[in-house]
């Protein structure tokens, strides 16, 4: 595996280029931030910038998020581990996003790490890929031989409860929420505007932070993001009261995936599943 | 008064609180600690850094049911909801927060308009000071010393509490602390070396080691008028910016909030709760308008109103060093850099 620093000055090295040869306006990737251990999302501009670029184990944000912030650039160079590029890839299927307006810039990793709890992200709560499914430079070698584990294998306590337990379990979850919005605003599939509960017309849901308008806009993101999610995990990441919200889009993208064979941003040439339809499609939904 | 308790014993002080009226201290949950009532008494503990929401939620909960009406019933018809206050133990309030409520006090109470809500409850509570544990170094995120407090400042605490060792340390601050000590006979008095130590504990935590930087209130306020239309400047500090909210809901001197009518089937409740000037919505007007469309006007907006309108308005800096908003902002937005690099814009 390429170690981080290699990866860093590779990553100055191509957004140097592209910024020089003036290929793309800016290159989406990470700068310090008020120290080592958090690093923040960054948009080089300019050759001076790309010394401000770094990469290290806590650049886990999704920079997909970022990608429709340039409504002037003709096109985008952005940073991407293997969840950011399933969440281009969904971007391109959904039209948000051309795939010649993008330099992907791959980067293989493994051994990501939060920096709350210096825990490894690994496929408990996210999809747990090492490396890119689309780019045009690869920033470092190409992971192999590291064993994938399922994402879904976390799933086995939830699935284990019935349906009383998993609504309880859930109203518990839900009830902490302090509606920040933040899950919604750190994933890069939540591009609605507006987002249908700052809507007034009609209102959708309570503005308080209790069960049922809680209820009405978590289950209403989950449900929105069924065969969309690409399990980065920055919703649960980026939530401050702990809210488990990985395992929801964990449950409902193993359904997807057992019924229309296919996961949420792996090829360019699938269609989303909620998109497309076939004849031989599952019927298991109109259970 | 200088009273002491044996932490062991902890819970039997938590014990005589719950019969004198509501006892609200930091309770771990999931993801950390945040105050809440305490119904056991074995809840209580001391094992905390700071809590991830500011206690302003004890005065200013985030949800605030003002009255109950039916819609098809006349408006005289309607319900307040009645204030239910009683005698209220603030515990384990960090000395940054205690000064938040003095800032906030300007707002719901001091500046002449007086909020029911607010003051109702604030009179009703007693609150108990407790100093960061200065052998512990201060986490990153914090800057209070920048804003002038020290890690065990008593002010703005009426009891302010000092571990020693074994022992907890309490000091009466108020004539209400005065009082509720008084009441609380399983307290030993403190001795001479007690005190001693108090008050030198007191004065090292001034010296305690937060991100620093010499800050003048209208300096700050003077530099940030100038450079307010300095598009480059915000649009690159806010870059990163997802404009969520968590960095205005667990500050503990942002007080925004909306009232709004919630109503199902022709009942509904007219509340307040609060808000945050990093939604999109929070400027919206009724015309359709919106003057703050982009990312980098709302966090400008934020980091604005505490270091700069303020502080004209008021006179001082409204924020604590708390360190909250830095971290528990999911892409490390720092509110400090901030300044520091405004100071040299």
């Amino acid at each position: 595996m390429t170690d981080f620093k290699q990866i860093e000055n590779n990553l100055k090295k191509e957004a140097k280029k592209l910024l020089e040869s003036a290929e793309v306006p800016v290159v989406l990737a990470y700068a310090r931030g008020y120290d080592d251990k958090h690093p923040m999302p960054f948009a080089a501009k300019s050759v001076a910038d790309v010394e401000k670029i770094v990469f290290n184990e806590y650049c886990n944000f999704n920079m997909a998020r970022y990608i429709m912030r340039f409504p002037d650039a003709a096109k985008i160079a952005i940073a991407a581990k293997a969840a950011d590029s399933r969440a281009l890839v969904v971007l391109i299927q959904e039209e948000k996003v051309r795939r010649e307006d993008l330099v992907i810039l791959g980067i293989p990793a493994s051994g990501m790490k939060d920096p709350k709890t210096d825990q490894l992200i690994d496929s408990r709560t996210t999809g747990g890929l090492y490396n890119p499914v689309e780019y045009d430079i690869l920033l470092g070698e190409e992971i192999r031989g590291q064993k994938i584990a399922s994402p879904y294998a976390v799933l086995a306590d939830y699935e284990a409860m019935d349906k009383e337990a998993r609504w309880a379990f859930w109203k518990g979850q839900l009830d902490k929420c302090i509606r920040c919005y933040a899950c919604r605003k750190a994933c890069p599939m939540c591009y609605c505007d507006p987002c249908f509960i700052d809507q007034n017309k009609p209102r959708w849901a309570d503005k308080a932070p209790q069960s049922p308008g809680n209820m009405m806009y978590h289950l209403t993101r989950f449900h929105h993001l069924a065969g969309r999610c690409i399990d980065c995990g920055e919703c649960s990441r980026a939530c401050p009261v702990g809210i488990p919200l990985y395992l929801f889009h964990k449950k409902v993208a193993k359904e997807c995936e057992e019924m229309f064979g296919q996961a949420a941003g792996m090829n360019l040439e699938d269609k989303p599943v909620l998109v497309d339809f076939r004849v031989e499609d599952s019927d298991q939904i109109l259970r | 008064m200088l009273k002491k308790i044996s932490i062991k014993k902890i819970n039997d002080l938590a014990a005589a609180l719950m019969e004198k009226g509501t006892l609200l201290a930091p309770v771990k949950e999931a993801a950390g600690h945040n105050f809440a009532e305490i119904k056991d008494p074995q809840q209580l503990d001391l094992n905390y850094y700071n809590t991830i929401v500011s206690p302003k939620t004890v005065f200013l909960p985030q949800k605030e049911d003002f009255v109950r009406y039916e819609t098809a019933k006349p408006v005289a018809e309607a319900q307040p909801v009645a204030l239910n206050i009683k005698a209220t133990f603030l515990f384990g309030v960090r000395p940054c927060d205690a000064k938040s409520f003095q800032i906030m006090d300007i707002h719901f109470h001091a500046s002449g308009i007086i909020d029911p809500y607010w003051q109702k409850r604030r009179d009703a509570t007693v609150i108990f000071g407790c100093a960061f544990d200065l052998d512990i170094p201060a986490q990153d995120a914090d800057f209070y010393q920048t804003l002038g407090i020290g890690a065990a400042d008593p002010e703005g605490s009426d009891v302010f509490m000092v571990k020693k060792g074994e022992d907890l340390l309490m000091k009466a601050i108020t004539p209400q602390g005065e009082e509720i000590l008084a009441r609380l006979a399983m307290l030993g008095e403190g001795k001479p070396a007690d005190k001693k130590y108090f008050e030198e504990y007191i004065k090292k935590g001034s010296q305690h080691q937060t991100r620093n930087m010499c800050l003048d209130p209208q300096v700050i306020a003077k530099k940030l008028e100038d450079i307010f239309h300095s598009g480059e400047f915000w649009q690159a500090q806010s870059a990163a910016c997802l404009s969520c909210g968590i960095c205005t809901f667990v500050c503990p001197t942002c007080y925004c909030f909306d009232i709004c009518d919630d109503t199902l089937f022709s009942r509904g409740v007219r509340r307040r709760v609060w808000d945050a000037c990093m939604f999109t919505d929070f400027t919206l007007e009724a015309s359709g308008h919106n003057p703050r469309t982009h990312v980098y006007q709302r966090l400008r907006q934020k980091v604005c109103h505490k270091y700069s309108f303020h502080v004209r308005k008021y006179g001082v800096i409204s924020c604590v060093g708390c360190g909250r908003c830095t971290r528990y902002c999911p892409v490390n937005i720092d509110i400090y850099s901030i300044i520091q690099d405004a100071m040299k814009a």
